[in-house]
């Protein structure tokens, strides 16, 4: 009796954690609304749907060595790693993927894309970086009229309107000097506006605006709703007069300004236009931070007017490490090349206590005031910041001055309606299969058929909970395998079944039957159980993607289908033995 | 009591040499018309290149749609209808994939389609459902990954059977395995199945659940060899396999009921994998007993155990056995 109870504590406590694993939960994640990207908490339930589910885009990116063999490859991939990752975020895309697959691969998934061209384009461009001067000549604040002006002719133009990439030609005012034309045609593709020079790139025309449309369309609903929330905070906002001159505070050092994150929202899409550029007094530019700063439990943005001529670029540099020093505190230190330190030598002596601006595609990573005149080795003081600070900025500086090429070896998109389709199928197979099954274990063994069945409720219930708790991808072959698995788990039960009716044939007591059935059955269940999850095991190993999330769900599905039928199942018996006393017979 | 097949005592086993000529003419069939046909078509997975699926608005002229292909210098492409009449899918190769230079790698051949048909019927006649590119190397890669995938499940299920049982079981298993994965080719080959990464799924599956069967079949065998001692091998499986009658029937109705509600309602992207399934249904359960079982009562023939009963006896039994075995002989 005891033991029943332990049994049936064990089944409702995975019930419990089940429903616990499977209970939709708020998510906090990055969105693209109205072309910006803000935090957003969205509830959703914790199983992760594949790119082939919810549509999106899969990329294969690998080290493009046609020009050329790369000396240190895994190093390199490491590094191109965190530019894809940071150009990945920048595109706003929830729950993206970046990881590395294999020695020069890395794997791109974006759920929800519905410009894979773009983003095609953002993620292979090579990073480039820039030292930039910032501005003392309160460039900005003498702008402030004009800036002002673009902003009320503009501003409610663009809340009604939608993606603010619409903004037109924007064109990276800088190209700078003594960068190669590739990568001054890549200047700007981080801030939203840049697609246009990412299409630029990718050289296209006409037809390709016709299909954009046609993307557009497809996930309309979607898109609609986004939009109606945005129109509706440009709506709240009082007036857009004077929107630049109340938004900006001045920063710590010249050149430099503070927004609140509700304002960095409004305005960063004008910023991109090209009469926002314009209105900048000549030779000078506006970039954002990379970073958010808290204070206060407001989050704040920079904002940076800078020379637009960089003093350098990234091709000069060679090297960058992070360093810790007892009174220097952590450092960065960076290594030009003989000719970039030369430059930098002249440049930096020229501008001493000014503050340097460290870009990485358009955006201000840091901006360390310059102390003395550098040659071919400098460092960069963080003051305060962490030595995981100084490690990240290191990896940004090498990422920025060394870019792999990278090269698309596989893309797979999927439009969201065909993933959606794919799920309601799914799910109707699964229905029906559910159906199917049940009625022939019902129909075959009576009451130890609804036993049966009762434990499959309980098998999908707990595979589903165990594809929530190890953050599995559902995909369609993996929907497949689950409905699949569900012909397949109740062979357990069959085979314990089968059991019970030779040992009840050898005229033995019902109880003992059971009890003999369970334990006869055993040896065959573990065994061909094992045998299938060695195959699954192969699977994940060397599958990818779809193939890998197939594994997963066979892998998930045989735990629960041993568990169900050898414990679950044998619980029922149990407790149907222990109310009828001594029963005669056994419907099975 | 509903009971089917209860206390059958089929005799499967003699049946083995026309089944075996029966399954060697399938393979060969199956393996020649692949053959005539050029060989197994292989998904994009695999081959590298591009596939797009295309849904229209109205039905579109296919002859229409490949001129314009054509005209617009996607060469070659190989247009199919796709579920419904509006749905088609385009594949074609990258004719610079062995360049490997060209920057935007596979995915530039899917750009072109859809600005060729776009120029063609019009931006808004047609929306891109699903678009595929992979390169060459990847492709290979990915077919030798297969091989290698289905060669340790071999591998390790000889090792698992050779612990659990004995090294004869192991091998036969293997061998009942390795026929599924050459009907199946055979089977894909007459279906005229596209060879994707979810058929090879799917393959897996199959040699999984054909194990899956010959290991109920061979558990109740080496069940049986410590019940019925001195029982000729070829009588004990003939009654393991007659023991394991029920279940096998009831295990592959719901399996098949579940293959078949894939088939029948999960979509035309996921058909291949279901029909593959469904075949192995049959293949697995044809390999375990004429396959598996025929393999091992000839194994014991050509290699006779030695003395199974006295490895698994205790030491002290030898001295009892001999006349026990002069009887059963």
């Amino acid at each position: 009796m005891n033991n029943l109870k332990s049994r049936l504590l064990v089944i409702g406590a995975l019930i419990l954690a089940s429903l616990w694993a499977l209970f939709p939960r708020t998510v906090v994640e990055r969105v693209k609304r109205d072309g910006v990207f803000v935090t957003d908490t969205v509830r959703r339930v914790p199983l992760r749907r594949g790119l082939d589910l919810q549509g999106g885009m899969h990329l294969t990116l690998e080290v493009d060595e046609s020009k050329g063999a790369i000396a240190n490859k895994n190093d390199a991939v490491e590094r191109a790693l965190t530019v894809v990752r940071n150009r990945i975020d920048e595109l706003g895309v929830s729950e993206p993927i970046v990881q590395k697959a294999g020695e020069d691969r890395i794997l791109v998934e974006l759920p929800g894309v519905d410009d894979p061209a773009r983003a095609q384009a953002v993620v292979q461009k090579a990073a480039f970086l820039e030292f930039q001067i910032t501005d003392k000549t309160q460039a900005l604040e003498r702008s402030l009229g004009k800036l002002d002006a673009v902003a009320a002719q503009r501003l409610p133009a663009l809340a009604a309107r939608t993606p603010a990439t619409a903004g037109g030609a924007v064109a990276a005012t800088t190209t700078p000097a003594g960068s190669t034309g590739a990568s001054g045609g890549l200047g700007g593709l981080l801030t939203p506006g840049g697609d246009t020079a990412a299409k630029k790139t990718v050289a296209d025309s006409a037809a390709r605006a016709g299909k954009r449309t046609v993307a557009a369309g497809t996930s309309a609903g979607r898109d609609s709703a986004r939009r109606d929330s945005a129109t509706d905070t440009a709506a709240k906002l009082p007036t857009t007069k004077g929107a630049f001159s109340k938004a900006i505070i001045s920063g710590r050092g010249p050149g430099e300004y503070v927004l609140t994150e509700a304002d960095y929202l409004k305005l960063q899409p004008l910023l991109d236009l090209p009469e926002v550029q314009a209105a900048m007094p000549p030779g000078k530019v506006l970039r954002w931070g990379a970073d958010t700063l808290v204070q206060g439990g407001q989050v704040y943005r920079t904002l940076y007017a800078l020379d637009s001529r960089p003093i350098i670029t990234g091709e000069y540099l060679t090297d960058a490490r992070p360093a810790s020093d007892p009174t220097e505190g952590n450092t960065v230190q960076f290594t030009l090349s003989r000719e970039g330190g030369r430059r930098f030598q002249t440049e930096t002596a020229r501008h001493i206590k000014d503050f340097m601006a460290v870009v990485l595609d358009q955006r201000v990573i840091t901006a360390p005031v310059i102390e003395s005149a550098i040659g071919t080795n400098g460092q960069i003081r963080l003051g305060g910041g962490s030595l995981q600070a100084a490690q990240d900025l290191a990896i940004v500086l090498k990422a920025g001055a060394l870019p792999v090429p990278l090269r698309v070896a596989e893309t797979r998109e999927v439009g969201p309606s065909l993933g959606r389709d794919s799920i309601n199928k799914g799910i109707a197979a699964g229905v029906v299969a559910v159906l199917v099954v049940v009625v022939i274990m019902i129909a075959y063994y009576r009451f130890s058929g609804v036993l049966a069945v009762g434990g499959l409720a309980l098998y999908v219930l707990y595979t589903l909970a165990t594809l929530a708790g190890f953050n599995a991808t559902l995909t369609l072959p993996g929907l497949a395998g689950f409905v699949l698995s569900i012909g397949i788990a109740v062979d357990a039960n069959v085979l314990i079944f089968e059991r019970i009716r030779e040992e009840l044939d050898t005229s033995k007591s019902v109880r003992t039957a059971i009890d003999e059935g369970f334990r006869h059955a055993l040896p065959a269940i573990v065994d061909s159980n094992v045998s299938t999850a060695l195959t699954a095991l192969v699977l994940y190993s060397f599958g990818t993607g779809p193939v890998r999330g197939f594994a997963v769900t066979l892998l998930a599905g045989i735990a629960a289908s041993m568990v169900t039928a050898i414990f679950v199942v044998r619980t029922f018996y149990l407790l149907w033995l222990s109310r009828a006393r001594a029963p005669r017979a056994l419907s099975i | 009591m509903l009971r089917i097949f209860h206390d059958t005592h089929y005799d499967f086993i003699k049946w083995w040499r026309a089944m075996a000529i029966a399954t060697a003419t399938f393979i060969i069939v199956g393996m020649g018309a692949t053959l005539l046909r050029g060989g197994l078509r292989y998904s994009i997975d695999f081959t590298g290149g591009t596939l797009m699926q295309l849904a229209f608005q109205q039905k579109p002229d296919v002859a229409q749609l490949r001129a314009a292909l054509d005209a617009g210098g996607v060469r070659d492409a190989e247009i199919t209808q796709f579920g419904s009449d509006r749905e088609f899918t385009v594949r074609a190769q990258d004719e610079n994939a062995s360049a490997g230079a060209s920057t935007h790698g596979a995915e530039s051949v899917a750009r072109r389609v859809r600005d060729v048909l776009a120029q063609r019927f019009g931006a808004s006649a047609f929306t891109v459902v699903r678009t595929e590119a992979v390169g060459p190397r990847v492709g290979s890669e990915l077919r030798r990954g297969a091989i290698i995938a289905i060669l340790v499940s071999f591998a390790l299920t000889l090792i698992y059977l050779w612990f659990r049982f004995e090294w004869r079981f192991g091998l036969a298993a293997v061998i009942a395995t390795a026929h599924d994965i050459f009907t199946t080719i055979a089977f894909i080959g007459l279906m005229h199945l596209e060879v994707s990464l979810t058929v090879i799924a799917a393959i897996l599956t199959v040699i999984g659940y054909s194990l899956n069967d010959t290991i109920i079949i061979f558990d109740r065998v080496r069940e049986n060899l410590r019940k019925h001692r001195g029982m000729p091998l070829y009588d004990l499986v003939n009654l393991s396999v007659n023991e394991t009658l029920p279940r096998s029937v009831l295990t592959h109705a719901t399996t098949l009921g579940a293959t078949l509600a894939l088939l029948l309602f999960a979509g035309e992207v996921i058909r291949p994998f279901a029909w593959v399934m469904a075949f192995g249904i049959f293949t697995g359960t044809f390999s375990s007993i004429y396959v598996a079982s025929a393999i091992l009562i000839w194994i014991e023939r050509r290699y006779p155990r030695p003395a199974v009963d006295a490895r698994r006896a205790p030491a002290a039994r030898p001295a009892v056995r001999p006349d026990r075995t002069l009887a059963a002989s």
